[in-house]
């Protein structure tokens, strides 16, 4: 059968409506703009590497039930906000209820922030780049948005579990929306987990804008199974003199796809994009990954790490934008990429734009192997081959993976990497 | 304890080694000297195991047991020992994990308890004043920005810390100051024992009035053409190579060296 070449009718259609009208009004707008939406293909440059895994039927269109779902019952070490299958859960989620800091689902916004957070969906993202991030504003069912006022600090990180389960066919479409007032901190974890077997898909957005001096932490783990086709979009913008730091980890799975779209529009704005890959079996992952410098003076540092297993495939696409007025703009993006198997494929291209001529901007991408001599100096040392894969592997991603600010996120990582491990280097 | 009879060894299918015969007791010291390229390297790394070379004829045994039959980390933890003439950067690997890592490996095949991270960091820190490296290295990348000299002592430090049957040294004096050269040798003397071998690659007889050899060989082209004691280092410092036949483009090399470096 020869694939659909645009978005099937059947995604076309919310189910709840259990949300503000200007809410409602906007996701009919947005809906309306997909129809006749063509689908990736190889020849879509910002898909050319990834089409062909993504694979959607009109089973998977339907949005997934959440009644009955008590939710996760992660313990985390900070606030919890746990949603499942797009929806909030509010018996398993607990956080503050502070005067300076709004955390609410948007089920629950009145008419008159629903119509504020209206203007503003959508904002941060490039949506002609992002396909997919409309998909997200024509189908929420809720979302949770986050306010900071000027001078708040959230004492402790924000934990947002979005739990998608999969004992159907279906999508979910979780959202966040982060408006960081001036000088306020916030350090945001978000996971996503998945139970079930089924083909699912799960198509998320998370925005967020930052106020002159804001500091934000974005830490985004996409652990889903096997069964999950993940299309997520991140975007941000930035006023001046805030810190945006983002810390992705991401496993593959048989889909998954991530977006991630900085725009530094105001001086001294400053952004850390850390990012770390691991795939196996015939598994996928994609980063693309914008950053606008828009103003000038601004600083940007991107480091991706890609590890690829068995058969598996990765891609990075970092695209770096120096408009003509950002003078003074200091980027920096590095991306290196491990091969564990001559059958694993890792497709990099850095993408540089510059229009300024004050600038100081480096880009480096290499693809590489475990290094021979470096395997046989530690086997030499009596230590098991494994091990020493182990260790190399694990040496590649050491950095990135201790800047992570969480410990209890560190940790998770590890253990993840550690079943990585347990697969990756099986018989060797 | 070591026994090497006709051994042949290439790499890429060009012969370096042509049939290398020795004998090595326990309790032993024996240094190999030679021109550069001659194959003393490779002959190193043949013995622990490196697979980049090819084995093509001949027999090694340790302890009577067939060594060539074994992979690297088995003949390691059965007790051989390579300090690298070039030890390799690892960055992103602590020192101390790695050093940990590799003394649990021997201490699981002993089947002997694994030390803990606090037992391990004691034990360290002993033997790294031994060699005279400061216990910061520890904490750093496998040989990362090491000095020449600092990564020698600290395969050294390994050689200490693993207890080695058979300690192979290749070139371990090369590239030390006065006061790092006694560092090491003390190192090294501190492993002369009745149990175990040394077999020490150098290219100056200096080092051997430090740790004082029982025999000196040297390897030519792939192969040993003299055998003697400790004043065999000493002739051929006063008179090169060129004496005992050895006319090829290696020791051209070589002399042009040592007098540029002279
Ligand atoms: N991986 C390799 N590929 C090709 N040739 C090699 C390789 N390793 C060693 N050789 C060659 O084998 C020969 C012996 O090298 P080896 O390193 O054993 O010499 P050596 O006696 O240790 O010399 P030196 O005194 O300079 O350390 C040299 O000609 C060298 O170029
Ligand atoms: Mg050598």
């Amino acid at each position: 059968m020869k694939p659909a070449s645009t978005l099937s009718t059947a995604f076309l259609h919310p189910a709840g409506q259990a949300l503000p009208e200007p809410l409602l009004a906007l996701r009919k707008q947005r809906g309306a703009a997909l129809v006749d939406m063509p689908l990736p293909t190889r020849k879509t440059e910002n898909w050319k590497y990834s089409s062909k895994y993504l694979k959607l039927t009109d089973e998977m269109a339907v949005s997934l039930p959440t009644a009955g779902k008590t939710g996760s019952a992660l313990a985390v070490p900070g606030y919890k906000v746990v949603f499942i299958n797009g929806v909030m859960i509010p018996e398993a989620s607990e956080y503050p209820d502070l005067n300076n800091i709004l955390i609410q689902r948007f089920g629950d916004l009145s008419d008159a922030e629903a119509s504020e957070l209206a203007e503003r969906l959508d904002t941060t993202l490039n949506t002609k780049e992002v396909q997919f991030a409309g998909l997200n504003s024509a189908r929420f069912e809720d979302g949770l948005m986050i306010r900071l006022n000027p001078d708040a600090v959230l004492d402790q990180p924000l934990f947002i579990i979005h739990e998608v389960t999969a004992d159907a066919s279906g999508s979910a479409f979780p959202r966040i929306f982060v408006d960081a007032g001036r000088n306020s901190q916030i350090t945001l974890v978000e996971e996503y987990i998945s139970s079930g077997q089924e083909a699912v898909l799960v198509n998320s957005v998370t925005e967020f804008t930052l106020a002159e001096g804001a500091n934000v932490t974005n830490i985004r783990l996409s652990m889903g199974g096997e069964n999950v086709q993940h299309i997520g979009a991140t975007g941000v913008t930035q006023q001046r003199s805030s810190r945006f730091e983002s810390h992705c980890v991401g496993f593959g799975g048989p889909l998954r796809r991530h977006d991630l779209q900085v725009r530094m529009e105001g001086e001294g704005a400053e952004c850390k994009l850390n990012g770390v890959v691991v795939t196996q079996g015939t598994q996928h992952y994609d980063n693309h990954t914008t950053i606008e410098h828009v103003a000038a003076h601004c600083d940007s540092e991107e480091t991706y790490r890609n590890i690829a297993a068995d058969k598996s495939h990765a891609v990075f696409n970092g695209r770096i934008h120096i408009h003509q007025d950002a003078q003074k703009s200091n980027a920096n993006m590095n991306n290196k990429n491990l091969l564990l198997s001559t059958g694993a494929e890792i497709d990099t291209k850095p993408e540089l734009e510059i229009y300024a001529d004050d600038v100081k901007c480096a880009h480096g991408a290499t693809i590489g192997q475990l290094d021979e001599e470096s395997l046989f100096y530690l086997v030499s040392r009596g230590i098991d081959r494994r091990e020493a894969n182990v260790l190399l592997t694990m040496a590649f991603i050491n950095e990135l993976v201790a800047q992570i600010p969480v410990e209890a996120v560190r940790d998770t990582v590890q253990i993840r990497l550690n079943q990585f491990f347990d697969q990756a280097f099986q018989e060797a | 304890m070591l026994s090497i009879k006709n051994l042949h060894a290439s790499v890429e299918g060009k012969e370096i080694l042509k049939g290398i015969n020795l004998e090595i007791k326990a309790g032993e010291v024996h240094a190999i000297m030679g021109p550069n390229g001659s194959g003393k390297s490779t002959l190193s790394q043949v013995l622990a195991g490196n697979d980049a070379f090819e084995v093509t004829s001949g027999d090694v045994t340790l302890n009577g047991e067939n060594l060539l039959a074994k992979v690297t980390e088995e003949r390691a933890r059965e007790g051989v020992f390579l300090a690298f003439q070039y030890p390799v950067e690892i960055p992103g690997v602590s020192n101390l994990q790695f050093m940990r890592t590799a003394v649990n490996a021997m201490r699981h095949h002993k089947g002997e308890p694994e030390m803990n991270a606090a037992e391990f960091m004691k034990l360290a820190r002993e033997v790294s004043k031994q060699v005279d490296l400061d216990p910061a290295f520890l904490k750093r990348g496998v040989n990362e920005g090491f000095s020449g000299g600092e990564k020698k002592r600290n395969e050294i430090m390994q050689a200490l810390l693993l207890q080695p049957k058979l300690a192979i040294l290749d070139e371990t004096d090369s590239g030390l100051d006065i006061d790092a050269l006694k560092v090491v040798s003390d190192g090294v003397n501190a492993l002369r024992a009745e149990d175990r071998a040394i077999l020490m690659v150098t290219h100056y007889q200096r080092l051997l009035d430090y740790i004082v050899p029982d025999y000196v060989h040297v390897l030519a082209d792939g192969k040993i053409v003299k055998s003697g004691g400790r004043e065999l280092a000493l002739e051929l410092e006063e008179r090169g190579y060129g004496w005992l036949g050895i006319k090829d483009e290696a020791t051209a090399d070589s002399s042009a060296l040592s007098n540029s470096a002279n």
